[in-house]
């Protein structure tokens, strides 16, 4: 009996360390190389780990581009989506799961297929549309755009979080003489800022990957964001391996911090939005 | 419901001014009132910078411009005359066809698998199970870079692995010989998307009652009888509903390919969304960009609609929407 046991826990993570292992350390080869000076990058028969750590990558990063300045830029881009996603996607959200009026359910099924229309085909659109206000090449044009692309799912995703907060509760506080506003504001607004706070986080991760409209709507290297800045490396003839890595660490840092402080709400406003 | 609320707002009024704004926060108070004002932003934003621009496109389709601000004429279907002679579209439209398929596939499999593994109990499932979607919350920059770099022919990681291992004599190319990119580019793919699907696939494991293992297990069943006859169909419709967006998504997939391959070599991983933006961004015929944006929709929503017709037949509706 306890050889069975034994092979079962054998067997279990076993299977995990291999699913981790095809999905986590890549990542991990990726953030060990960008310490290693530039030679034991280029030594054919690599090592695990770096014989002497270096920060010499990150050092000539700065000097190379204008990575602050991407970076400035794409947190602009990214908090403002996030604020007007959230904020705009969270007042329709409680306005299609709380309140009662004729045309609700079709306001649902837009955002429904705002959410699911491939996306791909707004580019031509948007740039003329964004060209013909006069706001191309500028930081707004990409916010415009990122708040559309995320904020249909903000309000899927907050399906889950409005539904699980008991409509009693707001009842209770009317019977107790607040307004409809009142009761918003104190009892419903508190109780739903996780759900709301994990929305934002979720429109700021998309918005600060996003390549395709950000490339297109800017061009001056003023306004660049990091995704389309640091992309220019890949299309380099001689290769800068150790710049090139020592940028992805450190645009991988702010969704990593983002996803540890919303991931598990992210997760489950997901999954219970998904299977329903 | 509220009616207590809003006598609370009515009753106090006595003059005509304060009336009027008794009637006004009246209305503000009363649900639809308070509806149609909070869904109004978001209403309106995605009517004017969603389906405001779709129609848009319908519009430049059937013009001869070029680029935003030059004049144009209407050229009725001159632009799709030119698309559908083009030999790039349809074999871009193939290449599509051939990565959303084994996309759709492989990550649907994938995902059940890795889902399957997570579900068991061990130490640190909370974690791994949260972390695991990290390949898909990273930008698709960072992933564009760690696998040209894993992948390299001379410098990669992979490539010295086979070559120790004695798999391959030489290196390969995988990004930029004509007969891997397209499947380096579809593992690639297939690697971001499968920990999300498997998140979502792994919530639909646990909605299974455990009263239907037990009594399995009971009855004699081997694992691969439950999995068979329990857990396949329990989580069919998620697995239905996840195909098709896993179709959609993975078909509209862009900076993917983009930041890894160009597209190239030569064309043999350009894909519709890459032959659209080349058509209207390098080439600067917005007209033909849109034409071609116009047909892809239109494969795009006959084949949800074919898909969800099919499922619907088979009575599986419960689980679409």
């Amino acid at each position: 009996m306890n050889v069975i046991r034994y092979f079962r826990s054998v067997c279990i993570y076993g299977s995990v360390f291999f699913v981790l292992a095809i999905f986590i350390l890549p990542m991990i080869w990726v953030i060990l190389c960008s310490f290693k000076p530039t030679y034991e990058l280029l030594t054919v028969p690599p090592k695990l780990l770096p014989q002497k750590v270096t920060l010499e990558h990150y050092h000539n990063l700065f000097k190379q581009v204008p990575f602050a300045r991407y970076y400035l830029n794409s947190l602009v881009v990214a908090v403002s989506t996030a604020c007007i996603a959230s904020l705009a996607g969270g007042m329709a959200a409680y306005s299609i799961y709380r309140c009662r009026y004729r045309g609700r359910g079709f306001f649902y099924f837009l955002f429904l297929v705002a959410y699911v229309f491939p996306k791909t085909l707004l580019l031509i659109p948007l740039y003329v549309l964004l060209a013909k206000v006069k706001i191309l090449d500028t930081p707004f044009s990409i916010i415009v755009a990122h708040v559309t692309l995320t904020a249909p799912f903000s309000v899927w995703i907050l399906r889950t979080f409005f539904t699980s907060i008991p409509i009693e509760i707001e009842e209770a506080a009317l019977i107790d003489g607040a307004s409809r506003w009142q009761s918003l504001f104190r009892v419903f607004i508190p109780l739903s800022a996780p759900g709301v706070a994990a929305v934002g986080i979720n429109s700021f991760l998309m918005s600060w990957s996003e390549y395709l409209f950000a490339s297109v709507l800017v061009v001056s290297e003023q306004w660049k964001t990091l995704p389309v800045g640091i992309s220019v490396f890949l299309q380099q003839y001689a290769i800068e391996w150790g710049i090139m890595m020592a940028s992805s660490v450190l645009i991988a840092i702010p969704p990593i911090i983002g996803f540890a402080l919303a991931g598990r709400y992210f997760i489950q406003g997901l999954t219970a939005g998904s299977i329903k | 419901m509220y009616r207590h609320g809003d006598e609370y707002h009515t009753s106090p009024c006595l003059f005509t001014v304060m009336r009027a704004r008794c009637l006004r926060i009246k209305f503000l108070s009363t649900d639809s009132g308070v509806g149609v004002l909070l869904i109004a932003p978001l209403l309106l934003w995605i009517l004017l910078t969603l389906f405001y621009p779709l129609l848009f496109t319908i519009q430049i389709s059937f013009t001869n411009v070029r680029y935003v601000g030059t004049p144009y004429n209407y050229v009725g279907f001159h632009n799709y005359r030119s698309i559908l002679n083009d030999p790039d579209f349809y074999s871009s439209l193939m290449r599509t066809g051939v990565w959303t398929a084994a996309n759709v596939v492989l990550q649907i499999v994938g995902s059940l698998i890795v889902a399957v593994v997570l579900n068991q109990e061990f130490i640190g499932k909370t974690f791994l199970r949260n972390w695991i979607v990290l390949p898909w919350v990273l930008p698709t920059v960072v992933l564009a870079i760690m696998w040209t770099w894993i992948l390299d022919p001379t410098l990669g990681i992979v490539n010295y692995v086979l070559q120790v291992l004695n798999v391959t004599n030489g290196p390969i190319k995988f990004l930029a010989a004509p007969s891997y990119v397209l499947p380096t580019v579809i593992i690639i793919n297939v690697w971001r998307w499968t920990p999300y699907l498997a998140i979502i696939v792994l919530a639909a494991l646990q909605s299974i009652p455990k009263e239907l293992y037990e009594a399995a297990a009971v009855d004699g069943a081997t694992a691969l009888q439950r999995f068979r006859f329990i857990t396949l169909p329990s989580i069919r419709p998620t697995l239905a509903v996840l195909t098709l967006f896993s179709a959609l998504w993975s078909s509209n997939i862009f900076d993917t390919i983009w930041l890894l391959t160009g597209g190239g070599p030569l064309d043999y991983s350009t894909t519709l969304p890459l032959y659209i933006y080349r058509v209207s961004f390098q080439k600067f015929r917005f007209n033909l960009g849109a034409a071609s944006s116009v047909l892809f929709f239109i494969m795009l929503t006959l084949f949800a609609f074919g898909y969800l017709y099919i499922i619907y037949k088979r009575g599986l509706e419960r689980g679409v929407g």
